[in-house]
């Protein structure tokens, strides 16, 4: 898309919002749904405050971003250095591709059990399922890419008597970034997913966490309402500042 | 060969060909068994600075020739001589124009050149420079931080023929450089083409399947003939430049090659 329309779409998403949360909140005042178990955005941020001072809402979604990104980080270096050396290497993607391919329908929750008793409840547990999220799409993508490289940038890059691991920085690695990227996003996403699920599950901190915790100690629903909207704006933001940077990435040459 | 003899060798200038194409045979492996004889017996002298063109229908071999002039592929028998040398890769002289183009779409206009030039023994501004000054011989100086999507076809084909014109080639290996580009775009490159090599002096080898364009080009124009790939006719084109394709002579030789291609 072009960036001359990207604003007035943006334009036309928050009007989108505004209007879900207005219908929403004039639902409640109207008594349409019980506000004791669902209250109005208004009022459930007021008693979300009033329960719980921000700064406990700042540092859970703290606490949250630290393992996603750390796992994201772990997952994209590993995804995309092996996902690489299996398309660019035959015999090590023989030897690799089966054993992702084994792994890869495990849902990363399924680990849950084993990280804590591998990891304990702390943070290395965490960071490990969010490394499950993040490594499969980027593995996947990084592959996909170096193997479909357009063979005509690879001839042309031999008459320039280009081989080896210069082909594969100079042009391997390039001609895959829009793969890469498009995998990247896919296990941002992933990585966050599976971040909250396991802190519903098995955590003391974090967005997951405070919204479960409401719940089994009688806390709040409000509170459980602005966590949930709180998971969904960080995902949002951030997804946002990735596909800007993935935009000055490769945008110019590749186009989007 | 009377070539060889010792009183032809010293009386011509450059007798020794730039490129020797010596019984080249080139044999496919096809899937589920058996070869396919794509090249048989190809036997070819290019004198430095020809212009040489070859002509002949699609699937009969000449990207398969060019590949191997390029040290891209190897050949199933014979040899191609450089100057004399045994090709056995590319970075023997050879700079190679492709038929789509093949610029690497993350570099910009001016990056490409500059890549062109990487195994050349010069410093980054130094190839740098060289790059502008191809970008300028090509009239393109003005488009060097544009990237190949935000080009034309035909300055693309630019682009392309500065990249291979930046490793300093004796030799200029030409696959159907213009044939995606529209009748009038096609025109300008064929002269633009001339230009640079009246310029530069480069032995050409270039491909088509446009007789015209050959005509226009050529100092020689090689007919080959499919199933498999040989020489059928090998037409020495004594015409001044510029070229008219309304002079008798032109259309002469259009009706030789055109009969020579559909017998
Ligand atoms: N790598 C290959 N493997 C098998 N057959 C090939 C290969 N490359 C080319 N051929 C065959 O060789 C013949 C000549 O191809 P090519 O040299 O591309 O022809 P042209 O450039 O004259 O159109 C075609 O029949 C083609 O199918
Ligand atoms: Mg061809």
């Amino acid at each position: 898309m072009r960036s001359g329309s990207r604003m007035g779409d943006a334009m036309w998403g928050l009007a989108g919002i505004l209007i879900v949360l207005a219908a929403w909140e004039l639902a409640t005042r109207l008594g349409a749904i019980d506000p004791t178990i669902f209250p109005g955005p208004i009022a459930a941020i007021r008693s979300a405050a009033q329960r719980l001072p921000a700064s406990v809402f700042l540092d859970n979604m703290a606490w949250s971003l630290f393992r996603v990104v750390g796992g994201f980080i772990l997952g994209a270096v590993a995804g995309t250095v092996i996902g690489f050396a299996a398309g660019w290497y035959r015999g090590f993607g023989y030897f690799a591709r089966p054993l992702i391919e084994l792994l890869r329908p495990i849902p990363p929750l399924a680990w849950i059990p084993l990280a804590i008793i591998w990891f304990g409840l702390g943070e290395p547990s965490k960071f490990f399922i969010v490394f499950l999220g993040a490594f499969f799409p980027i593995v996947t993508s990084a592959y996909h890419g170096i193997t479909h490289v357009d063979p005509s940038l690879i001839r042309a890059s031999r008459s320039f008597g280009l081989k080896g691991l210069g082909m594969l920085f100079h042009v391997g690695i390039p001609a895959s970034a829009p793969d890469l990227a498009t995998g990247l996003r896919i296990g941002w996403g992933l990585s966050f997913g599976v971040l909250v699920a396991a802190e519903l599950i098995a955590a003391n901190r974090g967005l997951g966490f405070m919204i479960m915790n409401e719940r089994t100690s009688g806390g709040s629903v409000s509170v459980i309402i602005v966590g949930i909207l709180l998971i969904g704006l960080l995902n949002l933001v951030t997804d946002a500042a990735l596909a800007a940077f993935i935009r000055r990435w490769i945008g110019r040459w590749h186009g989007g | 060969m009377s070539r060889t003899g010792p009183e032809r060798a010293s009386s011509a200038a450059g007798a020794a060909p730039m490129i020797d194409i010596r019984h080249v045979r080139k044999q496919f492996d096809v899937r589920g068994g058996g070869e396919a004889l794509v090249l048989d017996d190809i036997n070819l002298s290019i004198a430095a600075n020809q212009f040489l063109s070859i002509v002949g229908r699609s699937g009969c071999g000449k990207t398969t020739l060019l590949n191997i002039i390029a040290g891209l592929d190897a050949a199933s028998g014979g040899e191609v001589l450089i100057a004399g040398r045994r090709v056995v890769g590319p970075g023997q002289g050879q700079g190679m124009v492709f038929q789509q183009h093949a610029l690497f779409p993350w570099l910009t206009a001016l990056e490409n050149v500059v890549f062109g030039a990487r195994s050349l023994p010069l410093a980054k501004a130094e190839k740098i420079d060289r790059a502008r000054e191809l970008l300028q011989l090509v009239g393109l100086e003005a488009s060097a931080g544009k990237y190949p999507r935000e080009m034309s076809g035909g300055m693309q084909q630019r682009i392309a023929i500065a990249r291979a014109l930046a490793l300093d080639p004796d030799i200029l290996l030409m696959d159907e450089p213009f044939g995606a580009l529209d009748e009038l775009t096609r025109i300008e490159m064929q002269q633009e083409l001339l230009r640079i090599w009246e310029a530069r002096r480069k032995t050409v080898v270039f491909i088509t399947h446009s007789i015209g364009e050959a005509l226009t080009l050529s100092d020689r124009v090689i007919l080959l003939a499919p199933h498999p790939g040989r020489v059928a006719r090998d037409i020495a084109i004594d015409l001044p430049r510029p070229r008219s394709r309304t002079d008798r002579r032109f259309n002469e030789f259009y009706e030789q090659i055109w009969s020579g291609l559909s017998s």
